[in-house]
C-alpha cells in the first residue's frame, strides 16, 4: 500500500508550484480532487504560448492521478460545495494570491469551522503576511527576490533567471510542510494553516551564503566554479553541444584525473599540488582537460571517470533521461496511457519505497469535471437530482 | 503553535553531503531531535565552503544548527554497539554512506530492517541505492546536469550575451537542496504509513521530478534547449543601480507593462493584442523595455510595476535578502551567537501559524553530546 493511502485532499491549487506540492502526495497515495471550472480553466490545462510558440498544454504531469470536479467559486451553493468537500477533507490546499481564500469565504478560519482538524496549505509568493504579500510573481522573481537570481551566472555577466524548477522546488517543500503538519495533527489533534512563501524557499536554498553574507563574508556569481574544489566544471566532449561535468574532490582523485587525460606530469605541478593550489590556479586546468575531453564520446568518458572515483556525468537533456535504463529501472521514469490513448514518458514517483515501489501513476490527465460522479455522488452523497440542479445553476460549473 | 510539528521524534543522521544534512536540517527546524553521529574527523561538511571569517564553516552551520554530535566511528571498535543503539532509539536513520560501504558497516537495507524493523531508514545518495548507478559519485555539478536543468541553463540576457559558453549551474546547492528536501518529504510520508521500512532517495530523482515540464514537453515532441527556453521579452533587465526580472504572462500584465512605459502606440497595434504576436516582435519589445530601464532606478521601477499588476521583482543581494522589507516583516531571520561570532540564520521557507518557526540551539561541536551514548535505553520510537 503507498504511504499515504487513505489521505484525502481537496485541492484548489492553480499554476505550477501548488499543483506540483498535491502532485506529490498524488504520487505517494494521497487521493487529490482537483477543483476547476470551466469560467476560469488553469493555464495550463489548455493549449498556451510557450517561449513565443503556441504550445500543448502542460498540466499531463502534475494532473495526473487527481480527480476532477468543477466547482464555481464564484457561486454562493458553489462554496458551500467546497466546504462539503473540505469536510471530507485532511488537506485543503490552495495557491492564489494572498487573501482570495477570504475574500470567497474559504478562509482559515472558516475551513476550521467546517472541519476542526483541517490542515490547510497556501502556497504564495511572498507569503500570507508582510507589507508585500499581494506581489503577484513567477518562477523568476522568486529566484530574483530570493538572491538566488543574484547569485547564480557568470562573474562577469548579470544575474540568471530561475525557471519551473524553482516553482517545482516551492511544490515539493509544500508537500513537505504538509506531511509534517499531519504528523502534529495526529499527535496533537489540532490542525493548522501552513503558509509557504515561494521567495523565501528560494533564499533558503542559498541560505549557507546568506549567513556568510551576514557575516560581511563577500558572496558573488562564480559561474560554474566551486568555492574549494578543481578541476570542477563542464568540459566540451567529441559531440557538438554535449558537455561533461567533472568535480575533483581530493588529490588522490586529482592525480587519477592527471593520468587519465595522458598529463600524469601535472600532478607533480606545484601549481595543482594541493587543492588550495588548484583551486587558486584553476583557468590553467581548464585547457589541458579541455584538449583531452574535446577528444572523448561523452557517455564513455563519463563511465570510465566514475569507473576511476571521480564524479562525472555528462549533461543531459530529456531525451537522455526517459531513456536511461538507470532511471527505468527505479521506476523514476515510466511510460503512461495518456486518457487520449497517447503513450508519453512521465516522472514515476519522487522516490522508491520499500513497503510499495508501484508507479506513483496509475491514471493520465483527468477530463475537466470527469469524476464529479464519485465526488459529489459517492463522497458527499447528493442525489443525481441535486447534482443536476447545481449543474443547471452554475454552480458545478 | 506551541509546539514544532515533529516535536518528539528522534533522527540519527550519517551525512557527509549537502543532501542527507539538508534532510536532517528541514526535520531539526520543524523540532525533530536530530543527532550527527559522525566520524572522529567530524562530518567533512565541518569544513566546507562559504567560510564564515574565523574560519568556522557557514554551510555546516546553516545545515546544522541545533542538531546535536555525537562522535560514532565507522572505523572504531565500537562503531556497531553505538549506532544500534542509536538507531534502537530513532524514529528515522538519514544516511548517505555509498551503497558499496554499507554491507561491511552493517548499514545495509537488510541488516538495518533486522535489527530495527520500526524505523524509517532514509537513504539518500547522488543517485540512489538501486539501479546500474547506484554506485556512482555525484557533486552538485554532476547532479544538476544529471537531472536535466544544468543542460536548460542560462536562459535569456546571460545566454544572449555568452552564446558560446557551456551550460551554467544555479548558485550554491540547488540539485542537493532538492535531493534533500524531497528526501525529508519521502521519510515523513512513510512515517505517516505507520511502519518502519527503506526509503531509497535520489537526487537525480529530485531533480528530474522538479523539472517535470522538460520530460512533459519530450513527450508532447519538443526537446528544450537553454537558447530556445527563453521567454521573449522580459526576463533579467539592467536598471541604473541594479537588475530587476519582469515577466508578463497573462494579457492584463501586458496591458499594465503598457501603461508603465506609456507605450500606448503598443496599445493600438493589433499585432501584439496576444501573446505569440507580442513574441513575434519580442526583440524590438525587450530593446525598448532595456532602453527605459537603463537610466532609472530599481527600487522606483518594482514598486511602479507592482501597483501595476506588472509582475517585477529586485534582484536581490544578499545583504538585500538580509534586510528586506519582506523578510524582515516575517521575521525569517534570526541572529545566532556562534564561536564567530553572532550571524544570521534563515527559518524554514514555511510556517505552520502566523509566525516563522524560531530558530533556536547552537552549533554543537564535535561530540558534543556524547553522553547520549551512555544513557540508559528507556524510549522506543513510535514509528
Amino acid at each position: 500500500m503507498k504511504p499515504l493511502a487513505g489521505l484525502r485532499i481537496a485541492d484548489f491549487t492553480v499554476h505550477a508550484a501548488g499543483p506540483f506540492c498535491t502532485h506529490m502526495l498524488s504520487q505517494m497515495g494521497a487521493e487529490v480532487i482537483k477543483v476547476e471550472t470551466a469560467l476560469r480553466p488553469d493555464i495550463f490545462r489548455k493549449p498556451h504560448a510557450v517561449y513565443g510558440r503556441q504550445g500543448p498544454a502542460t498540466f499531463d504531469q502534475v494532473s495526473s492521478n487527481k480527480l476532477s470536479v468543477r466547482l464555481n467559486l464564484k457561486h454562493p451553493e458553489g462554496v458551500a460545495l467546497a466546504k462539503k468537500l473540505v469536510g471530507v477533507a485532511d488537506v485543503a490546499a490552495e495557491s492564489f494570491r494572498a487573501g482570495v481564500m477570504a475574500r470567497l469565504g474559504l478562509g482559515y478560519d472558516i475551513l476550521r469551522d467546517v472541519k476542526r482538524d483541517i490542515v490547510m496549505v497556501s502556497v504564495s509568493s511572498s507569503g500570507q503576511t508582510g507589507p508585500e504579500s499581494h506581489f503577484a510573481g513567477y518562477a523568476p522573481l522568486f529566484g530574483a527576490w530570493g538572491g538566488l537570481g543574484y547569485l547564480s551566472g557568470h562573474a562577469d555577466g548579470p544575474p540568471v533567471e530561475m525557471r519551473h524548477v524553482m516553482d517545482h522546488s516551492v511544490g515539493m517543500h509544500a508537500a513537505l510542510a504538509t506531511l509534517a503538519a499531519l504528523n502534529r495533527r495526529r499527535r496533537t489533534g489540532e490542525g493548522c494553516h501552513v503558509d509557504i512563501a515561494a521567495r523565501e524557499v528560494a533564499s533558503s536554498l542559498v541560505g549557507d551564503f546568506l549567513t556568510a553574507a551576514s557575516a560581511g563574508v563577500s558572496v558573488g556569481r562564480m559561474g560554474n566554479d566551486d568555492m574549494a574544489r578543481a578541476p570542477h566544471g563542464l568540459f566540451p566532449t567529441a559531440d557538438a553541444d554535449r558537455w561533461l561535468s567533472i568535480s575533483v574532490s581530493s588529490d588522490a582523485e586529482w592525480k587519477v584525473l592527471a593520468g587519465i587525460i595522458g598529463q600524469p606530469q601535472l600532478a607533480d605541478d606545484p601549481r595543482f599540488a594541493t587543492q588550495a593550489e588548484r583551486h587558486a590556479n584553476r583557468r590553467a586546468l581548464d585547457a589541458p582537460i579541455g584538449a583531452w575531453s574535446a577528444r572523448q564520446g561523452g557517455e564513455a568518458a563519463a563511465e570510465r571517470l566514475q569507473a576511476e572515483g571521480i564524479a562525472a556525468h555528462l549533461s543531459w537533456a530529456a531525451s537522455d533521461i526517459v531513456a536511461d535504463p538507470h532511471m527505468r529501472a527505479r521506476g523514476a521514469i515510466l511510460d503512461i496511457a495518456e486518457t487520449d490513448g497517447k503513450i508519453r514518458a512521465a516522472i514515476g514517483h519522487p522516490a522508491r519505497f520499500a513497503g510499495d515501489d508501484a508507479p506513483g501513476i496509475t491514471r493520465g490527465t483527468p477530463a475537466l469535471g470527469g469524476d464529479e460522479d464519485y465526488v459529489y455522488g459517492e463522497l458527499l452523497g447528493l442525489s443525481r437530482a441535486q447534482i443536476g440542479a447545481l449543474v443547471e445553476d452554475e454552480a458545478i460549473y | 503553535m506551541t509546539d514544532k510539528p515533529l516535536s518528539g521524534l528522534r533522527v540519527i543522521e550519517r551525512a557527509t553531503g549537502v543532501a542527507a544534512a539538508q534532510a536532517g536540517r528541514l526535520m531539526c527546524q520543524m523540532g525533530a531531535e536530530v543527532i550527527m553521529a559522525e566520524p572522529s574527523g567530524g562530518s567533512p561538511l565541518r569544513e566546507a565552503p562559504p567560510l564564515l571569517p574565523g574560519g568556522q564553516s557557514a554551510l555546516f552551520t546553516y545545515l546544522s544548527l541545533g542538531k546535536r554530535s555525537v562522535v560514532c566511528d565507522p572505523v572504531g571498535p565500537d562503531f556497531q554497539k553505538d549506532l544500534h543503539k542509536l538507531l534502537a532509539e530513532a524514529d528515522i536513520f538519514i544516511d548517505d554512506t555509498p551503497v558499496a560501504d554499507r554491507t561491511g558497516l552493517a548499514l545495509d537495507e537488510a541488516t538495518i530492517a533486522r535489527e530495527h524493523p520500526h524505523i524509517v531508514h532514509l537513504s539518500v545518495l547522488p543517485f540512489g541505492a538501486f539501479g546500474p548507478k547506484a554506485g556512482w559519485k555525484g557533486d552538485e555539478i554532476n547532479l544538476i546536469h544529471a537531472g536535466g536543468e544544468g543542460f536548460l541553463l542560462p536562459n535569456g540576457l546571460t545566454a544572449d550575451l555568452f552564446p558560446d559558453r557551456p551550460p551554467l549551474k544555479i548558485a550554491g546547492h540547488f540539485a542537493e537542496m532538492q535531493g534533500g528536501t524531497t528526501a525529508a518529504m519521502a521519510a515523513l510520508a512513510a512515517l505517516w504509513a505507520g511502519q518502519g521500512q527503506f526509503v531509497d532517495a535520489s537526487v537525480q530523482d529530485a531533480n528530474v521530478a522538479v523539472g517535470a515540464f522538460a520530460i512533459q514537453r519530450f513527450g508532447d515532441g519538443s526537446v528544450e534547449h537553454r537558447l530556445t527556453r527563453s521567454f521573449k521579452f522580459g526576463g533579467v533587465i539592467e536598471c541604473a543601480d541594479g537588475y530587476v526580472e519582469l515577466l508578463t504572462l497573462e494579457t492584463r500584465q501586458w496591458l499594465g507593462l503598457i501603461e508603465l512605459l506609456g507605450a500606448d502606440d503598443w496599445a493600438q497595434d493589433p499585432e501584439l493584442a496576444d501573446e505569440v504576436g507580442r513574441s513575434a516582435r519580442g526583440a524590438e519589445i525587450n530593446q525598448r523595455i532595456r532602453d527605459w530601464a537603463r537610466h532609472r532606478k530599481v527600487e522606483d521601477l518594482v514598486a511602479q510595476a507592482q501597483t501595476l499588476g506588472v509582475p517585477m521583482a529586485r534582484y536581490n543581494a544578499p545583504e538585500q535578502v538580509l534586510t528586506g522589507l519582506q523578510e524582515t516583516a516575517r521575521g525569517i531571520f534570526a541572529t545566532i551567537d556562534t564561536p564567530d561570532g553572532p550571524v544570521q540564520v534563515q527559518s524554514l521557507p514555511f510556517r505552520f501559524g502566523p509566525d516563522a518557526l524560531p530558530v533556536r540551539g547552537t552549533l554543537a561541536s564535535l561530540g558534543a553530546d556524547q553522553s547520549i551514548l551512555s544513557c540508559q535505553p528507556g524510549r522506543r520510537a513510535t514509528a
